[in-house]
């Protein structure tokens, strides 16, 4: 959905499959990043300490501290859908349902907490995902408006 | 206030990391809802455990995490047995813990209470020394313990529905003294209340993903890029670590 915001294509399989897809991520310093958050989810501080550099020379003190941020992040947000074995929101699903299948995610014993979805749930994600990017960037517009109002008062 | 140093970083660190993770010490000292101060920083401690524990290693590589039994390489005190295993399965294993293995704990005196709090402990602790990881430098030290009992607060309207624990939903928390958990959302996304059963173990979750990651509002925002780097980069990082860790979700 970000890659639809931003107006630039993304192939996702970089997601599920790392170095061998970078090319066509259409993401900036994909190889980087993606070869930083292998390393850091292995645990693996002597190829973390050599990415360092090269992390700073191409996206910028801030940009390496905020992938390591990011990363660092998401080791907390696996855990915690994990261990309880919460499954994806529904609307979620709907939009993104067959991404799941593109990228094997339902390989993952965690995709058990997660039910199939109907022909009907993925005809209407289809419909409705050229338009994602931009429903999500709607309503979250408007959330954001009616928090600000809510802070006002 | 417990203080967080990243002189030693190789990039500046931002001031709203460095307070997130100072608030996030100063909360893990004190007693939590089913947890005493000590045994909140136990739980801590046995995160860094599992990092070098044999049996975890061991039952990482086998067919099933659940046919091998032993002693963890653990140095807590004051928790019971079952818990640390909880610590230790959660930190090396996750993708592989199982409702029935949840129900099974609880059943041996870890209530749900405790597992979330609990899990609340260990991820903010993982999260925050993974920065510390990633930045080359030294985990810190785990803050003193301050003295008091649990709260034992169970919020009202915490429901067993949909996960493998109980849950607070919208409409309940808006309703009571929890409102802020999901404020200006219009609906409870499953991440954020899967620990809801514990509030504050919500509370810190979002106070630390706005640090780390991004606030709650602007996740859901794709136009929302991050301090430095794109949306897309963020996600692309995401996305590969928790494709690591085997994570639908």
């Amino acid at each position: 959905m970000s890659s639809q915001a931003s107006g630039r294509e993304a192939d996702v399989r970089a997601i599920r499959e790392g170095a061998a897809r970078v090319a066509d991520s259409g993401v900036e310093h994909a190889d980087l990043l993606v070869v930083y958050a292998e390393a850091l989810v292995a645990h693996d501080d002597g190829a973390i300490a050599e990415l360092r550099q090269p992390m700073i020379d191409a996206l910028g003190a801030g940009g390496s501290l905020e992938a390591v941020t990011v990363a660092a992040n998401f080791q907390r947000m696996v855990r915690i859908a994990d261990a309880t074995g919460i499954p994806q929101d529904g609307a979620m699903m709907t939009l993104v349902g067959d991404l799941a299948d593109r990228l094997s995610l339902r390989d993952f014993a965690s995709a058990a907490n997660t039910p199939e979805i109907g022909w009907l749930q993925r005809m209407a994600g289809k419909a409705l995902r050229p338009f994602s990017a931009a429903l999500m960037t709607f309503a979250a517009k408007r959330l954001n408006a009616a928090a600000a109002k809510e802070a006002d008062r | 206030m417990v203080s967080f140093g990243y002189e030693a970083a190789p990039v500046p660190v931002r001031d709203d990391i460095v307070s997130a993770h100072q608030r996030a010490w100063e909360r893990l000292r004190r007693p939590g809802s089913w947890w005493t101060g000590a045994q909140r920083i136990e739980i801590a401690a046995e995160v860094r455990n599992a990092l070098g524990c044999d049996l975890c290693r061991e039952r990482k590589a086998a067919l099933s995490p659940f046919t091998l039994d032993g002693d963890h390489h653990a140095s807590a005190r004051a928790l019971d047995p079952v818990a640390v295993d909880a610590v230790h399965r959660i930190v090396t294993d996750a993708a592989r813990l199982t409702e029935s293995w949840v129900s099974r704990i609880a059943a041996e005196g870890l209530t749900y209470g405790h597992y979330v709090e609990l899990l609340g402990v260990v991820v903010t602790v993982l999260s925050i020394d993974e920065v510390h990881r990633g930045l080359g430098i030294s985990f810190a030290s785990l803050p003193e313990p301050l003295p008091g009992e649990p709260d034992r607060v169970r919020p009202d309207g915490v429901e067993k529905k949909i996960a493998w624990v109980p849950m607070l939903g919208l409409a309940a928390a808006n309703k009571g003294p929890n409102a802020d958990l999901y404020a200006g959302l219009p609906v409870a996304p499953n991440v954020i209340a899967a620990m809801s059963l514990v509030p504050d173990a919500v509370r810190q979750l979002e106070d630390l993903s706005a640090a780390h990651y991004l606030p709650v509002l602007q996740v859901m925002n794709p136009q929302c890029g991050g301090r430095a780097l794109t949306r897309s980069q963020i996600e692309l990082v995401a996305g590969r670590v928790s494709a690591l860790n085997e994570c639908f979700y």
